[in-house]
This record gives structure tokens, C-alpha cells and sequence, in this order.
């Protein structure tokens, strides 16, 4: 909460920001409990525990927008100071683009490339260790999920595995 | 009479093999994931629930257990000897049990810690083996709104010791609820939340949920900073403490045993606010408390025995009422059901193998942890030294492997990968996820208990009333929630406010 005494307006609140992302959820679970049915008292419909649970949500939703409105707080910018913020964008990155590569290209195709860059882009490993780990390991694995504990892991459209 | 034999028949389950090798197990993993920082319990439970479908009940649950109570005793060693918290329950041992390292005295740090654990866990056990079973005979009697009014409590509580805001903790508590009830509506089949997605028919895995959050999330969490690691490199020596050492250390011993054993029972409580409460209490009892933050092995006893009992007490209202007081029990929970479990008043008298089986397991696995944790110090050590560029890739993809194993679905892998993504921004935002995975689980149970509730009372709200238990739970519960408006009450909120992290 570093900057936080500028009390005043500003759009790059985080908790502003947090606040309005939860009041939209709220909305929307209104609207699903709505939409679902909410039955009587007596006897209450799906939609019913979902409804009052969205209109609780908007009330702490609207409790940290007046909070963020009224006392400030931390801009997105301060949340991410003085830490390396493009590692964790590289692992999300890694971490997207092998769950669109695993049903196509299987497990061992996949998770291969996926070790070796997080091995070499987090905090680089050398590439005589980080390539013996990045397929060693999930060879590994495979093979003991497959041979002793049956489990089949995705193959993909080469079949590989 | 009756318990001796209960006991007895629970060491026949125990010591069977294949149950001795789970405890083992479970007891290693948890110590490992205990002394590695950056992985804790939550990771590693949920990781190995899936393989505890492999064998009985019995010996998965035991493996889940030891994984808990092991990782109590393993977080204690890298707080000694690096200064970091192996996991959220050792925060505190890092104070005092670091500068006895720095000082030369790692060995007498690591003993008491190890002893006053085993002390801790053995006392919590045999409460456990007392109390649980006249609970659960109290419980039977229990009724939905009884259940509904206890898990909002629970809910409650554990958003009130969540660090930061409260209002945050609730909306997440919330959050965790409606995700809980995405799937077919269990009274009247009706899917809900469901997008048209055949995969969501069943609600989304409790594994991928935790997985995500608290595996893929806490990985994320440290790629951010240079993670160094200050290890005392010295020979450890006299592993035993001195007499000195012992007398010193009998009274926080005790105090922090029977403080940590109750605050474990109460729901949202648990080993976090007990070692954080016992190192307050023997500050303010010592003669000398300018001795704490400077090598009082007193800073070290009470809170890691705090820590264990706390560690035991958490299981009495799973294994008596059916409610997780805690994210651990709640995997635990899911462990259960797993196996067409369901753990609750009349388990004791269904399925006494089973409870009595873990109970006896649990006194195994303590003192297999006695002996991992002592003559093993060396190992545990070396592994101080794994570097963090490696171990994270590694984390990732036993995470990605375990939610696959768990479900036989490559969705589940996306929903982890979306939750840890989504763990990670709400952590940087400062939204805590325990009170999420505690809401996500209790969710289903406490709709139903609340609909059933209403359907036999014909609507009455006041049946919640006029039930005591029900009624006292609800009025502690709206104590909690308007206490922090209150200057006084949140000063102390805010001292005891815990991050439940891994």
C-alpha cells in the first residue's frame, strides 16, 4: 500500500478495479439465479442459494469500490514494482500455449518443449542439464503412468505415447 | 474398555504393510514439501489425491494425513536453518529459530522443534481418540439447520482471520460458493452455470481448483523475485536438547499443546492462528521477553508444538460432523468422497476401521517423523540446496500430471492452468483464496442443508433461530462479521490475520 495516501480519484486503482470486476460477477450470478428459477421460501428452486449468494457478492463488491473510492489504494503499476514481472507472463505464455498444443500433439510432444522453456526462461538452466531434465522427466513419468499405473495420457493426433 | 479395543483393532489396520508403506509415504512427502519452500500441503495433498484412488480408503487417507501432520514437521527445518517458512505454519519459528542457528544452537533448535511435535502430535491424538467419538454421538442429533448454521460459522471465521481486507475474503467466500454449484443441481437435476459444457455437467474437480490456486499460482508467485536462500551451513551437532533446554521449554510445551489442540477444533482455525497465538502467549508470559527474536528456545517450542496439535484437533469436526474446518481438511474431505466416503457422526460407528485405522496411523506416523526428522537432518539439509530454477518446472508439471491423473481429462488441465492464472492475480490484488476452496467445498452442503432446512420447517427463517446450537453459531458468526467495524476488534483481527498461502 505504498501510495496510498493520494486519496483523490484515479482510474489505475487496483482496488478499484478489483471491486468492479467482483460487482460484474455479482451481477451475473443475479442474473443466472434469475434466470435458473428461484422457487418460493417453502420450497426453494435452483437458482435460489445462486441469487442471494450474487446480491452478498455486489454488497462486499460495492463495500471495496467505496473503500477504493473513499481511502485510495495501490495502482496496478505499484503492485508489480521491483518484482520481475515478465517471468510470470513467460510461464502464463508457456503455460497457454501447451494447453492448445496437448490434445493435438499428446503429452510427451507437448510437455517436452514445455520443460525446456520454463528450464530455460525462468532462470535459465544450462542447456547440458536443462536438456537431459526436460526430457528425462516426462519420459519418466509417462512411463510409470502408463506401465505400472495404467493410466493412459493423451497421445495426440501422432499417437506418440 | 471400549476405546482400548478401538485402539486396538485401529494399530491391526495401521500396521498392516501396505498401510505402513502409504504412512511412510505420506510422512516423506510431507516432511519434503514441509522443507521445500514454495510447495506446501495444499499443493502436494491435492497433487496426490488421485493416486489414493489406487488403493483402500484406509491407506489413502492415511498417506493424505501424513502428508499434513509430516508437512508440520518439515516446515520447521527451513525456518531454523534458511529463514524461510516452509510452510504458513512456521512463520513463526523463523524468528526465533533462525537466531538460535546463527548462534550456533541449529541442533537444540531442531530437536525441541522435532520433540515438541511429537509431544504435541501424541497429546492431539489421544484428545482426539476421546473426544471425537462422544462428539460425533452429540452430532447425530444434528439437524440441516444445525449443519448450515456451522458452516456459515466456519466460513466466517475463516474469512476473519484471512489477511487483508474482510470484505475481500467474503467476496471471495462467495465466489468459492457459486463455483461450488456449478453442475446439476442436486434436488432437481437442473444444470447450472454449465455453459453447454458436457465437462461441467459435474461441477468443476476440486483438484484442478486447489491445484491452480495454490500450486500453479505460488509458482507464478515466485518466478517474481530472487528467491535467496541464507543456509546455515555449520556441522549440526547435540540434536538433543539440554536439560536446560527442557525445563525452559516444558511450560510453552504444554501451553501451546492444549491452546493449539482447541484452536485446531474450531472451524476456520487451525495451525496458523494456533503457532502465531502460542508465540504471543509465552512473550507475554516470559520474564524476559526481550529475549524473543533473539534465540528463545521457548519462540521455537510453543508454536511448533502449537502447530502439531492444531494439526490433530482439525480432524475432530471432519471426522465428526462432516465439516472441514480448514482448505487441508477440505481436500481430505474430498479424499473421502473420493472413495463413496462420507465422513460425519455415524462414520465412527460404520466404518470403525477407518477412523480408528487413521487414529493409530497417526501415532506411527509420529514417530516415523521423530526418526526423519532427526537422524535424516542431513538429507533434509542437501535438499535445502535443490536450486528454485529447476524445482518450479518440476512443480508444473507433476501439477499438470496429477490433475490429469485425477480426472482422465484434458479439461481439468485447462481449468488448472485458468485457476492459476486467476490465483495469481488475486493474490497480487491481494484476495486471499483459502476462504475460496473452503466455500468451493462446503458450497453444495451448505445449499442443501439450508433448502432442506427450509423445506421441513415450511419456510420458517426462525427455525435457525430457535434451534441453540444453530442460533449460537449465527450470532458468532454476525459477531465476526460487524466485530471489524469495531476499532479494538479489528486491531486484533488484524494481529491475528493469517496467510494461508501453501
Amino acid at each position: 500500500m505504498s501510495d496510498q495516501s493520494n486519496v483523490k480519484f484515479r482510474l489505475n486503482n487496483s482496488e478499484l478495479w478489483g471491486g468492479l470486476i467482483g460487482l460484474a460477477l455479482g451481477g451475473f450470478v443475479i442474473w443466472s439465479g434469475l434466470k435458473l428459477r428461484l422457487g418460493t421460501i417453502n420450497d426453494p428452486g435452483s437458482g435460489y442459494v445462486l441469487f442471494y449468494t450474487g446480491i452478498l457478492m455486489c454488497l462486499f463488491a460495492a463495500t471495496i469500490i467505496i473503500a477504493a473510492l473513499t481511502e485510495g489504494g495501490p495502482t496496478f503499476g505499484s503492485r508489480w514494482q521491483n518484482t520481475r514481472w515478465t517471468k510470470p507472463v513467460i510461464v502464463i505464455a508457456c503455460l497457454t500455449a501447451f494447453s492448445f498444443a496437448l490434445n493435438p500433439l499428446g503429452f510427451l510432444l507437448s510437455s517436452i518443449p514445455l520443460m525446456l522453456l520454463l528450464l530455460r526462461l525462468i532462470d535459465p538452466v544450462r542447456w547440458q542439464l536443462a536438456i537431459p531434465i526436460a526430457v528425462l522427466v516426462p519420459l519418466g513419468m509417462w512411463w510409470i503412468l502408463k506401465r505400472l499405473l495404467l493410466i493412459q495420457l493423451p497421445s495426440g493426433i501422432f499417437e506418440i505415447g | 474398555m471400549e476405546t482400548l479395543l478401538n485402539v486396538a483393532h485401529g494399530f491391526g489396520v495401521a500396521l498392516l504393510p501396505i498401510n505402513l508403506l502409504y504412512c511412510f509415504i505420506g510422512v516423506f512427502i510431507g516432511t519434503l514439501v514441509g522443507v521445500l519452500p514454495g510447495i506446501g500441503p495444499i499443493s502436494a495433498m491435492s497433487l496426490l489425491l488421485p493416486i489414493t484412488l489406487s488403493g483402500t480408503p484406509e491407506s489413502g487417507i492415511i498417506m493424505m494425513a501424513g502428508i499434513y501432520y509430516g508437512s508440520m514437521y518439515g516446515g520447521s527445518t527451513t525456518s531454523i536453518l534458511v529463514n524461510i517458512p516452509g510452510e504458513a505454519a512456521s512463520v513463526v519459528t523463523c524468528i526465533d529459530g533462525h537466531q538460535m542457528a546463527k548462534q550456533g544452537r541449529a541442533g537444540p533448535a531442531l530437536g525441541i522443534a522435532a520433540f515438541g511435535s511429537f509431544i504435541a502430535g501424541t497429546f492431539a491424538l489421544i484428545a482426539l481418540m476421546l473426544v471425537a467419538p462422544k462428539l460425533a454421538s452429540v452430532a447425530i442429533a444434528f439437524g440441516p439447520a444445525e449443519y448450515f448454521s456451522l458452516m456459515v460459522l466456519g466460513l466466517v471465521v475463516l474469512t476473519f482471520l484471512t489477511q487483508g481486507s474482510m470484505a475481500k475474503a467474503l467476496l471471495m467466500a462467495c465466489i468459492g460458493i457459486v463455483l461450488g454449484l456449478i453442475g446439476l443441481d442436486s434436488i432437481t437435476a437442473q444444470p447450472r452455470l454449465t455453459f453447454g459444457r458436457v465437462e461441467l455437467i459435474d461441477g468443476i474437480g476440486l483438484v484442478p481448483v486447489v491445484m491452480g490456486l495454490f500450486g500453479v499460482a505460488e509458482v507464478l508467485l515466485n518466478t517474481e523475485q530472487l528467491i535467496k536462500r541464507d543456509v546455515i551451513n555449520a556441522r549440526i551437532t547435540h540434536l538433543l536438547p539440554s536439560r536446560a533446554d527442557w525445563k525452559a521449554s516444558a511450560g510453552p510445551l504444554s501451553r501451546g499443546t492444549i491452546m493449539g489442540f482447541f484452536l485446531g477444533i474450531l472451524p476456520g482455525g487451525g495451525a496458523v492462528v494456533a503457532s502465531f497465538g502460542s508465540y504471543a502467549l509465552e512473550k507475554r508470559l516470559s520474564k524476559t521477553p526481550e529475549r524473543f527474536g533473539n534465540g528463545a528456545i521457548e519462540g521455537v517450542a510453543g508454536p511448533e508444538a502449537a502447530n502439531n496439535a492444531a494439526a490433530g484437533g482439525a480432524f475432530i469436526p471432519l471426522m465428526t460432523l462432516g465439516i472441514p474446518p480448514n482448505v487441508v481438511m477440505a481436500l481430505l474431505l474430498g479424499a473421502f468422497v473420493i472413495h463413496g466416503l462420507q465422513p460425519g457422526p455415524l462414520m465412527i460407528t460404520q466404518n470403525p476401521g477407518l477412523f480408528w485405522g487413521i487414529v493409530a496411523s497417526m501415532y506411527i506416523g509420529n514417530l516415523m517423523l521423530l526418526v526423519l526428522n532427526l537422524p535424516m537432518i542431513g538429507m533434509w539439509v542437501q535438499l535445502l540446496k535443490l536450486p528454485y530454477n529447476i524445482l518450479f518446472p518440476l512443480i508444473i508439471l507433476f501439477t499438470i500430471i496429477g490433475v490429469y491423473c485425477s480426472g482422465n481429462n484434458v479439461f481439468d488441465v485447462y481449468v488448472m492452468i485458468a485457476f492459476g492464472v486467476i490465483g495469481y492475480f488475486m493474490r497480487k490484488l491481494g484476495y486471499e483464496p483459502a476462504p475460496l476452496v473452503l466455500a468451493f467445498v462446503l458450497g453444495p452442503m451448505l445449499e442443501n442443508n439450508l433448502r432442506k432446512s427450509l423445506i421441513l420447517s415450511q419456510g420458517n427463517l426462525m427455525t435457525f433461530i430457535e434451534r441453540p446450537i444453530s442460533a449460537a453459531c449465527l450470532a458468532l458468526a454476525v459477531v465476526l462479521l460487524i466485530g471489524p467495524l469495531l476499532p479494538a476488534l479489528r486491531r486484533k483481527r488484524e494481529m491475528v490475520a493469517l496467510d494461508e498461502g501453501v
